[in-house]
């Protein structure tokens, strides 16, 4: 668990820097530096007069379960909307107006958006659950040596998450 | 395990790579949330093109999801008391009526439908807003609308 900062409701008070043992709270870049930051400590949220610092966790209880047949219809809405997603698309591509092709690119956004929130509710919410994890196995299994598949990305988040 | 899992698409892979990319990102994972970009842009990479396909074409796999992909999914995650699933569906339905609804009067209107204005993509639930400004918050998932993007009219 590490304390993180809402860059957007910090009113640079700088309240966190005087109650911080680690000057884990002083960076340039606004954001507090994780690796300094002791597990457990919670000095600067309590401390913030903005609300601005919240505690990311490092672990997770397992999702929900979800259904095979809740997950199986979701699934097919998703195919459904990555197919408006790429019909979209190729209307965009297939047309020189701009302002068809932004129509079409708005659309396409908005299906992208909608599959992705299909397979959230399927049981994919959390990179870090068994489910995700058998999914990057699979992926591996089925692409290894694939011209330009990034196999060594997969093993580290096989290895990361 | 879920040694059950189905095949998917590219396209299908790209959506899920990039849903667990923002999920990443969310957890201020930023390494973890770069690796999945790069499987997302290698399944974009390869989506299955949908070329050659109408207008028409678009506007019938909307209508098929308002007639039946919805009820179905609602059907299933009301009998299961699946309140997550059950708001994606929500939200998912009305961003499709409404997209219907922008793509029947685009066909009417063609670009004087947009002409002269903004066009905004809810990066939430994917509401498109056709205006001069986004509403403070999203109708549909109420987020604020710091979340609402504009979307371009660009020339090739
Ligand atoms: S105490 Fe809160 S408001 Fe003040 S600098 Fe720290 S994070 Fe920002
Ligand atoms: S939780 Fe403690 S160690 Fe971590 S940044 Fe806040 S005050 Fe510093």
């Amino acid at each position: 668990m590490h304390a993180a900062r809402n860059i957007a409701l910090c009113t640079k008070d700088c309240v966190c820097l005087f109650v911080c043992p680690t000057g884990a709270t002083d960076t340039e870049n606004g954001q507090i530096d994780f690796s300094k930051c002791l597990s457990g400590c919670r000095l600067c949220v309590d401390a913030c007069p903005s609300h601005a610092i919240y505690l990311v966790s490092s672990n997770y209880p397992k999702p929900q379960k979800k259904e095979t047949e809740v997950k199986d219809s979701l699934f097919d809405l998703a195919a459904s909307k990555v197919k408006q997603e790429s019909m979209a698309k190729a209307l965009a591509s297939e047309s020189d107006d701009p302002v068809f092709r932004q129509l079409c690119k708005s659309v396409a956004m908005s299906n992208h958006i909608m599959a992705e929130d299909c397979y959230r509710e399927a049981g994919y919410i959390l990179p870090q659950s068994d489910a995700v994890r058998s999914l990057l196995k699979d992926l591996l299994a089925k692409e290894e040596g694939k011209a330009d598949f990034p196999a060594d990305a997969v093993r580290k988040l096989l290895e990361k998450l | 395990m879920e040694d059950d899992m189905r095949e998917m698409t590219h396209g299908e892979l790209a959506a899920m790579c990039t849903n667990l990319q923002k999920a990443c990102s969310k957890q201020l994972r930023s390494e973890e949330a770069q690796l999945f970009g790069l499987l997302a842009a290698f399944y974009e990479e390869g989506r299955e093109k949908q070329e050659g396909c109408g207008y028409q074409d678009l506007l019938d796999t909307i209508n098929e999801d308002l007639a039946s992909g919805y009820q179905r999914a609602n059907a299933v995650a009301s009998k299961n008391q699946d309140r997550g699933s059950l708001r994606a569906l929500v939200w998912g339905e009305k961003v499709s009526k409404l997209l219907k609804s922008l793509l029947v009067r685009y066909e009417k209107q063609k670009n004087s439908l947009l002409d002269g204005t903004n066009v905004y993509v809810c990066e939430i639930c994917g509401f498109v807003y056709v205006g001069e400004q986004p509403p403070a918050i999203c109708p549909i998932c109420k987020v604020p609308s710091f979340k609402i993007q504009a979307v371009q009219k660009e020339a090739i």
